[in-house]
């Protein structure tokens, strides 16, 4: 039998392409998000100016006490859900300081950190607090005043996705709260509540920092849930006259926690260097900086110094709800409250 | 020829009609085309040419645009000899299945870029298929430069196959085979003699691969990490730059990418007028006069 | 360089056999053209040879050597196809040194060499100034002799060509096959030309194998097949030819037509067909004959229309006084068919016949 086609592959075409497959996989050992000398933080959306500040604070003090040595700290901003998620998934994170202790709960529960990381620093691992605020436009031209408001007729509010962000999950709970300590709250108020104040959103963001560009950049909406910090920012200095702050008379205290990731410092080497970061959280010099970017600092010192910038709120905690693990099961698990009330 | 208005042929005055289209054409690309890279340089500049050329070297900037640039070069190579190959493949040969794959070879336009990183996600994630295991031998690939370049090379991968392949079924085997009959090697041939007769059609792919690469957001974003200095493209950096209130360094840097998209896109239409130019001598059948 | 192909078959997808048991000889120097219609399976059969296509079944040699895996790249044919095949983007020169250029370095000759040889075959193909030019400045006449020059250039001994004058217009295709088989006869190749056009082959190769659906019909030089045709399909598609059907009794060949004389011949008895050439067919002046008229001319030829009662057949004849009707036809000379087969004995024309005929004979014109 004659040959067949005239254009035959030989065996080069096949190593070729095994070549490249080798190629593929030797970059693939190249670079790594962490190295000896470099620390990741996977973090939450609104802390881009904290964290930019307060890394290279605390370079420049391990600089000073281990001889000079550099260590960059480097920080991966987004919702804190998709955060951890992307931790899961493999991110390289060294320290994650996300917006709630579920997200850092369930990154335990898959084994890659201690299962009792939230007693290993102070304050239940949490360096600074937030709560949660309004931001409207200036002169709050709309009367917004409290929570009841913002289901009034053509009211329009900017909050994120509870499933993605933090911040959203702490909003919805403070309106939850809030609505089930009215007079004759019941957990049926409080759903019919949060089904008419969703209803009232025009657009979820990821995260808390996407839906303050949505109100502040984009012009959208008429209030903006918020974190304090984000409110406070966008108030005081990206727009001085164009937005006032509001505090509802009953709002959540907020507590991000941090927490070092077990595996992943054990696998890069980092763990003292990441040990030494959290730590300089709750030093002085950083609770200083994080009133600076409207933080609150759990430092009693620095509170004190710190609070007249801050306004006063009267809060309750995720204790009161039940504590994370009840509530996220609850309400933003699948099929949870949340889904049942959202229906777009 | 007008099909709007009887106007003879030596009418040199429009009719309304006419005018009015033409108006509509102008403004349509206008807003659609024009306007955004006008607003995206207007707002770079707006502190000035140095804060906009100070923004572009911040480390940070620099390494989004290093890491960019590595992953366009090297999508633009990989894709580009694996497009050639399968272009190659599906125009000379007729075999069981051809159909599928020429179907196939169009998914990664007709996929949304967002569900694209997440399929590398499921097959490189730590909780995915494969993660853990390349993690144990030391091989990283989401949150790192290799997971970006696999984003890059599936959302670019179809531009040169479907660029090159109509052109190659068009031309037929016959040079291929007075090649091979003269004593050519399969890559001599493909090298010297179905290349070269493709070679327009190949740049325009190529190109097309670049912008493509360049800018791409969704699937990128996925399977990066957002870790500025390390796996942040360009199109991620304008992002983290936007969410962190730095306006003008995001446009600075939009304004960037945008520049060189638009390179790239003149050099595509250099090329098409070079190849067009060259067409009509192609053009010319095997009949002919003595 | 001599070809032998045994017993070749090729199926295609689908089922259909386009080669069906294929046997052919070509010996060393010889000319052959392979003709027929579209789809006989002549292009199948050169590709065959050439490695191209493979086969089902069946033996292919070239010198004696068996081509069984050896791919097409090694088998040192020179090929031109009908579309020529050029490289667009070389020029002539370098498509000519094609395949010089693409030896591997140990077996390569010089750039010098190479040169030269190209210089030689520009010479040949009588376009020594069109070195640098590229094929698209080229008429196709032009075309088709580079690409015979780039199929010579590696010195092969055996050419194949595809239908490699199809796309020339008349006048050029005449000066280029003469100038093919000139090339032959200098260079002293094997060459196998494919060709529907029978008037090509008959001009310029010595044996000619009729073709027809994948088999081989005929395979003689053409003054056999003209005299002895295999099949009246060999017949027709060598020229013009005319049916008359009819049947042989008492040795004489009946035809059925009206004024068409009987001849006498010795084949069986039976229905026969009897196929002849327009000028070969003579005329008789007969009372109870048809009528002839003139209808055209070419040359030195004439073509009179005959008149057979139910339909009217051309022949022709050298150009001659005009024709008196009433008229019969004189058609000994044909070729007898009997069940699409030949018989042949020998006919007898009417001037041989016995003397018992002539009553029933009429005179010559």
């Amino acid at each position: 039998m004659t040959s067949s086609s005239p254009l035959t592959l030989t065996r080069r075409t096949l190593f070729g392409a095994a070549a490249a497959c080798a190629a593929l996989a030797a970059i693939g050992r190249g670079r790594k998000a962490s190295a000896a000398q470099a620390l990741l933080n996977v973090s939450y959306d609104p802390t881009r100016e904290l964290y930019a500040d307060i890394n290279r604070a605390f370079a420049a003090q391990w600089a000073s006490t281990h001889g000079g040595s550099a260590l960059a700290v480097r920080t991966s901003n987004g919702g804190s859900g998709a955060q951890a998620r992307s931790v899961l998934e493999g991110s390289p994170a060294d320290v994650v300081t996300l917006g709630l202790a579920y997200d850092v709960d369930m990154l335990a529960a898959h084994g890659l950190l201690a299962t009792n990381w939230q007693t290993r620093l102070p304050h239940n691992s949490t360096p600074f607090t937030s709560t949660i605020v309004f931001l409207t436009r200036k002169g709050n031209p709309k009367g917004i005043h409290g929570w009841a408001d913002l289901v009034r007729d053509g009211v329009q509010v900017v909050t994120p996705n509870p499933k993605t962000s933090g911040g959203a999950r702490w909003n919805y709970l403070a309106a939850w709260g809030w609505a089930l300590r009215q007079p004759g709250g019941t957990e049926d108020t409080a759903r019919a509540y949060l089904k008419s104040l969703f209803a009232h959103v025009p657009v979820l963001d990821a995260g808390a920092r996407g839906a303050t560009n949505s109100f502040v950049q984009r012009g959208l909406g008429d209030v903006l849930l918020a974190w304090e910090d984000e409110a406070l920012l966008a108030a005081r200095d990206l727009g001085p006259d164009k937005f006032d702050i509001v505090v509802p008379d009953l709002t959540i205290l907020a507590e991000p926690p941090v927490a070092l990731v077990d595996k992943n410092v054990d696998a890069h080497g980092t763990r003292e260097a990441a040990q030494a970061y959290l730590e300089f959280l709750y030093t002085p010099e950083a609770q200083k900086i994080g009133a600076k970017h409207y933080f609150r600092p759990v430092d009693p010192t620095a509170a004190a110094e710190s609070a007249s910038i801050f306004p006063a709120v009267k809060t309750f905690d995720i204790a009161s709800l039940g504590g994370w693990t009840a509530v996220q099961k609850k309400h933003f698990a699948s099929s949870g409250v949340f889904d049942q009330i959202y229906s777009k | 020829m007008n099909a709007l208005a009887p106007s003879s042929p030596d009418n040199a005055r429009r009719s309304p009609a006419e005018i009015a289209l033409i108006a509509a054409a102008y403004a349509i690309v206008g807003l659609m085309l024009v306007l955004p890279p006008v607003l995206v340089f207007t707002e770079a500049l707006r502190s000035g040419l140095g804060a906009a050329l100070a923004s572009i070297t911040d480390p940070d900037a620099l390494s989004a645009i290093k890491l960019t640039l590595e992953m366009t070069v090297a999508a633009v190579a990989i894709n580009t000899s694996f497009g050639v190959l399968a272009a190659w493949l599906l125009a000379k040969y007729r075999f069981p299945g051809r159909s599928v794959l020429v179907a196939l070879i169009e998914i990664p336009i007709s996929v949304s870029p967002v569900v694209a990183g997440l399929v590398w996600l499921l097959l490189f994630g730590t909780q995915g298929w494969w993660g853990e295991a390349l993690n144990r031998v030391g091989i990283t690939i989401a949150f790192a430069t290799p997971g970006i370049l696999l984003a890059t090379l599936f959302v670019t991968f179809p531009f040169v196959t479907r660029t090159l392949l109509p052109l190659m079924e068009q031309q037929g085997r016959d040079a291929e085979e007075a090649a091979t009959l003269l004593g050519a090697s399969f890559w001599r041939i493909l090298w010297g003699v179905t290349l070269p007769e493709a070679r327009w059609a190949l740049l325009s792919g190529g190109l097309l691969t670049t912008a493509r690469a360049m800018g791409e957001f969704g699937a990128v974003s996925v399977v990066s990490g957002h870790i500025p200095g390390l796996t942040e493209t360009m199109p991620l950096h304008i992002e983290t730059l936007y969410n962190g209130y730095q306006s003008v360094a995001a446009f600075s840097m939009a304004a960037l990418l945008a520049i060189m998209a638009m390179a790239t896109v003149g050099m595509r239409s250099l090329f098409e007028a070079r190849m067009r130019r060259e067409e009509p001598r192609k053009a010319e059948t095997a009949g002919g006069g003595a | 360089m001599s070809v032998l192909i045994e017993n070749l078959t090729r199926h295609v997808a689908g089922g259909k056999v386009v080669l069906d048991n294929v046997s052919l000889h070509v010996p060393d120097g010889a000319f052959v053209a392979l003709v027929g219609p579209s789809g006989a399976g002549k292009t199948t059969l050169l590709r065959a040879i050439a490695g191209l296509d493979p086969a089902s079944s069946g033996h292919v040699e070239i010198d004696g050597r068996a081509m069984e895996g050896l791919p097409p790249r090694e088998r040192n044919v020179g090929f031109v196809f009908q579309n020529y095949a050029l490289f667009r983007h070389l020029t002539v020169a370098r498509n000519i040194s094609f395949g010089l250029d693409v030896r591997p370095r140990a077996s390569r000759p010089s750039r010098a060499e190479i040169d030269a040889k190209v210089a030689e075959l520009l010479a040949l193909i009588q376009l020594p100034d069109l070195g640098d030019a590229y094929p698209q400045r080229l008429s196709g006449g032009q075309r088709q002799r580079v690409a015979l020059a780039r199929a010579l250039a590696t010195g092969p001994r055996l050419l194949l060509l595809d239908e490699p004058f199809g796309a020339l217009d008349p006048m050029v295709r005449r000066a280029v096959r003469t100038w093919l088989r000139d090339l032959h006869d200098q260079l002293g190749l094997t060459t196998i030309l494919v060709t529907h056009d029978q008037e090509e082959a008959l001009d310029v190769a010595d044996r000619l194998v009729v073709m027809q659906d994948g088999r081989i019909v005929q395979d003689a030089d053409g003054e056999t097949l003209d005299a002895t045709p295999a099949t009246p399909f060999v017949m027709e598609f060598l020229g013009e030819t005319l049916r008359f059907p009819g049947v042989v009794s008492d040795g004489l060949f009946i035809p059925a037509d009206t004024h068409v004389a009987p001849f006498s011949t010795n084949v069986a008895e039976g229905a026969t067909e009897a196929l002849i050439r327009p000028h070969e067919v003579t005329l008789l002046t007969d009372a109870s004959g048809g009528t002839v008229k003139r209808v055209g001319r070419r040359g030195p030829l004439e073509r009179l229309a005959v008149s057979l009662g139910e339909r009217s057949v051309e022949i022709e004849r050298p150009v001659e006084a005009p024709p008196s009707d009433p008229v019969v036809l004189e058609i000994a000379q044909a070729r007898l068919f009997q069940n699409g087969k030949p018989v042949v004995e020998g006919n007898h024309p009417w001037s041989d016949a016995p003397a018992v005929l002539a009553d029933v004979v009429p005179e010559p014109v």
